[in-house]
């Protein structure tokens, strides 16, 4: 018996357990239950129980295979190979495809989802930030062949101009939107945007199933910049969009958000010129009115001190003339008496000098003798004789 | 290098600053000069505005799928 029996290793044993059981189920078969202890490890493995009442077995997929929102509790139907893990020898459902039982589960695997999301904290407005008034730099996030891509870029042509924006072409519906949108979003972030803007129409409940994507919302939250999400119709709220920044209702009102109308933008910056050159008068005026007032003091000051100068001025120059008058009139008169003493005045009211030879007067007849020379001076003229009686 | 006229407006800090230089007015007080100078420069920024909004060409690059993720 043992030497007909065939010896296995134990990776040629699994390897060929595994074959036997990938040869005995076919693809398009489906094992439906019910999710028990659901996690991500390392937010690449996902792994949970799929339960019966009293059966189970483990389901391992990578998680960009997973494009529905999964929680405990939840009936879906697994798409995938049985295989035995080599590892550790452990057999599990190798999915490629999870669907939800019916459309009832996947709504209440998204409450769930949105849930534990929320309490988790990545819906908290506070942490919402304020999209800048005048981007300048901004990624597009969509499919180029959209509606949505072609009215995000008409209305904002409308509005504004100068922006520089880069479009990521990405997939927006099927098994890949989801990865293909969060890695659009992580490459965005090494460059300066201002805002990221992820947008696509209508659609239905599963075109629209890749923006409620875990890893997508995951990424979506973890941007550093300042993210503008418009998913489907206004009544469309996908988690996405619960996640972003700001939220609009349509690709069209992305755009509205996104950037202001020029025409308004014109009117503030003319209100806002208005103001300051009213302003700017009224510091002039000011200043104006400061500068009278400053100026008017000295000038009073002046007025003031010149009329006294002149006053004064013409005081003094009054009690000048009068002086000058009175001075005159005693020269006059000293001229006057002066002239008086004249001797010459004297002997023209017809006296006369009388001297001795040696030119000497002689007032007194006991100064004369007989025969004496005398020489007399008239008013007009000199004239000599001799004394002939005493 | 760009040319220093051709660089791009920051329409922000434009208004921005047009903001400021209307508070200072609105306070009162101040240096003529420095009143002066900060009228010139509200018209200059102004006048730098309007010419930025009136572009009216938005510029679309498409961006290739990179493979290294």
């Amino acid at each position: 018996m043992d030497s007909q029996s065939a010896i296995f290793s134990v990776s040629d044993f699994i390897t060929h357990v595994n074959m036997v059981l990938g040869e005995s189920w076919d693809m398009s078969y489906a094992v439906e239950g019910e999710v028990s202890g659901y996690r991500v490890s390392r937010g690449q493995w996902v792994s949970f129980d799929l339960k019966d009442d009293d059966t189970l077995v483990n389901v391992f997929l990578p998680v960009w295979n997973l494009h529905i929102p999964i929680e405990d509790g939840m009936r879906v139907r697994v798409y995938g190979k049985p295989r035995v893990y080599p590892k550790y020898g452990k057999f599990s459902l190798s999915a490629e495809k999870i669907l939800p039982a019916g459309e009832g589960e996947l709504k209440k695997a998204l409450l769930a989802l949105r849930l534990r999301l929320e309490k988790e904290g990545l819906f908290d407005p506070t942490r919402k930030r304020e999209l800048p008034r005048f981007p300048e730099r901004i990624a597009f996030i969509g499919s180029k062949e959209s509606a949505a891509y072609g009215d995000f870029v008409r209305i904002l042509n409308e509005r504004w101009g100068g922006v520089h924006i880069d479009v990521y072409d990405v997939l927006v519906q099927g098994d890949r939107a989801a990865l293909d949108v969060a890695q659009a979003v992580r490459r965005t972030q090494s460059i300066p945007y201002d805002a990221i803007v992820i947008t696509r129409g209508g659609g239905s409940y599963e075109d629209l199933m890749a923006f409620n994507d875990e890893a997508l919302v995951r990424a979506i939250h973890a941007s550093k910049i300042p993210t503008l999400v418009a998913i489907g119709h206004e009544r469309d709220v996908t988690l996405a969009e619960e996640v972003a920044d700001v939220r609009a209702s349509t690709p069209t009102d992305c755009a509205r958000r996104l950037v202001p109308d020029r025409r308004d933008t014109l009117y503030e910056l003319q209100v806002t010129t208005d103001a300051i050159e009213r302003a700017m008068e009224l510091f002039l005026e000011e200043r104006r009115v400061a500068l009278a007032h400053a100026m008017s003091a000295p000038s009073l000051w002046l007025r003031t001190h010149s009329v006294n100068v002149s006053h004064l001025a013409e005081r003094s120059l009054s009690a000048f003339d009068r002086w000058f008058a009175s001075l005159q009139e005693r020269l006059e008169t000293s001229t006057r008496v002066l002239a008086s003493y004249d001797p010459k005045a004297v002997l023209k009211r017809g006296y006369s000098i009388l001297r001795d030879a040696d030119g000497k007067k002689i007032v007194s007849v006991s100064n004369l003798s007989f025969n004496q020379k005398i020489s007399l001076t008239l008013a007009d003229g000199d004239a000599e004789g001799t004394i002939t009686k005493i | 290098m760009p040319k220093k006229s051709e660089k791009k407006v920051d329409v922000e800090k434009g208004f921005k600053e047009l903001e400021q230089i209307a508070a200072w007015f609105e306070e009162g007080g101040g240096d003529l000069d420095e009143g002066l100078k900060k009228f010139e420069r509200a018209l200059a920024i102004s006048k730098d505005l309007k010419t930025r909004l009136k572009e009216a060409e938005n510029r679309i690059q498409e961006i290739k799928k990179g493979f290294e993720e």
